[in-house]
């Protein structure tokens, strides 16, 4: 039997229609077989990477929530430290004070005893000697005048002498 | 000589099959199954085995293709037309294996129009769902009649040779491819029966051709010119034939080797090009049916 062909251009429906199935055939091949087998295993890839880059994303800001976390910690324990400093300070300072104050009242008390002392004393002494003086000024003036005087003008005699004696001395 | 080029070959003739009448199994349709064939065994091995790390070569191979191929719709379409990269994919690919076929001596399916003409009016289905999609069936119909009502013959022949021209692009750039082979292969054939007709005739003329060109040989490589060395292999190689012929096995010697320096441009390059001219067709038409 002869070889049979076609001409070179030839419409031939049958043809036609069999490379159109064929060509649906292959295009579900190719999908079903590479495209979308590939296409998952891309997309697995993606999720996973996805996945990690949450996760790492998530390890970040715990890590910072933890690191602002400590800082606050740190802040507030600065604060305490200088809070406590300051009310010890103050309480030093209020405490010295009130030390000083104290030892300034008692100087004051000391000295104002002393004062009060010395003016005691002082007055003592001058009643003593105004006591010794007219005493001495009695015999004395015993002595001197030779002379009887009345004890009411004695006496006053006394305290006049004794008074311009005073502002002299 | 006489060249003859034919189309496929007929292989079975069924007569009286119902609806179609005469049914004619050619060359290109059992060659479209053996193409196939192969093709899915490819995507079946390709997709096989898969891994999310650590991954093969052979699964980096099939990413590559799988990202080249996404890459060049979403490149000419835009991200909404996803549901395209399967055809594209699966035009593309039996297309590159059904023009590259025929380097192995089997008839290209490409080499009948039927053929693209099948994948030209699948796009140009799609093409026409998305021009009435966009704009309405009224919408289509009103858009022969611009810019004004005369030109809706030409505007419809345009729209309806759109199918015929993508197909005929690609059937012509193979076909030639074809036509040009066997021209040159019966060239060549012509050639060579005069070359060794003259250089065989004699079995002295033909020894004398050896040795003339093994003494160029040795000569060129003697004096390390490259040249020499070249023809001398060049003619020694001619006269062996030549001795060859002579003796009885007379073969068109020049059509071994030589038909595949064309062949590199007319069926690799224009193979690739033409599946990818047609891929990128497909692809612009398709957006531009939907974005009108």
């Amino acid at each position: 039997m002869d070889t049979l062909y076609q001409s070179l251009v030839t419409v031939n429906p049958v043809t036609l229609i069999a490379q159109i199935c064929n060509l649906f055939l292959q295009l579900l091949i190719v999908k079903i077989f590479f495209l979308d087998k590939i296409k998952a295993i891309i997309d697995q890839r993606r999720e996973a990477a996805d996945k990690q880059i949450t996760e790492a994303e998530n390890a970040k800001s715990e890590a910072l929530a933890i690191k602002q976390t400590y800082e606050q910690n740190m802040l507030e324990a600065k604060a305490k430290a200088d809070d406590l400093l300051m009310t010890a300070q103050r309480t030093a300072n209020s405490r010295s004070e009130e030390i000083i104050s104290q030892a300034q009242q008692q100087a004051a008390q000391i000295k104002s005893k002393a004062a009060a002392d010395i003016e005691l004393e002082k007055k003592k002494a001058l009643n003593e000697a105004k006591n010794e003086i007219s005493d001495l000024a009695m015999a004395i003036a015993g002595k001197v005048v030779a002379r009887e005087l009345n004890a009411g003008d004695q006496a006053d005699m006394i305290d006049r002498f004794i008074d311009e004696l005073g502002d002299n001395v | 000589m006489e060249v003859s080029i034919n189309g496929a070959k007929i292989l079975a003739t069924f007569e009286n099959v119902p609806i179609f009448g005469t049914v004619q199994i050619t060359q290109t349709l059992v060659v479209s199954w053996l193409i196939m064939l192969i093709i899915s065994a490819l995507c079946i091995w390709l997709g096989s085995n898969l891994k999310v790390t650590g991954i093969s070569r052979k699964q980096a191979v099939a990413e590559m293709i799988y990202n080249a191929l996404v890459n060049f719709v979403r490149g000419n379409m835009g991200p909404e037309f996803d549901r395209y990269i399967p055809l594209v994919g699966a035009i593309f690919v039996t297309s590159v294996v059904s023009n590259l076929i025929s380097l192995l001596g089997i008839w290209s399916p490409t080499a009948d129009l039927m053929t693209e003409l099948a994948w030209a009016l699948v796009v140009f289905v799609l093409i026409t769902y998305h021009k009435i999609k966009a704009s309405g069936i009224g919408g289509y119909l009103k858009g022969f009649l611009e810019p004004i009502f005369v030109l809706a013959p030409i505007n419809i022949m345009s729209e309806l040779f759109t199918p015929v021209s993508m197909a005929c692009r690609h059937f012509g750039n193979i076909l030639s491819g074809t036509v040009i082979g066997a021209l040159i292969y019966a060239a060549l054939t012509t050639a060579s029966h005069a070359l060794f007709h003259l250089l065989g005739s004699s079995l002295a003329v033909a020894l004398i051709v050896t040795l003339a060109g093994a003494a160029l040989l040795f000569l060129g490589k003697k004096a390390k010119k490259k040249f020499f060395f070249i023809l001398g292999i060049i003619i020694a190689v001619l006269g062996v034939l030549a001795v060859l012929t002579n003796l009885g096995a007379a073969y068109p010697w020049l059509t071994i080797g030589i038909p595949a320096i064309p062949s590199l441009y007319f069926d690799w390059f224009g193979g690739c090009i033409q599946a990818f001219i047609f891929c990128t067709l497909t692809t612009l038409f398709i957006k531009q049916a939907a974005g009108d």
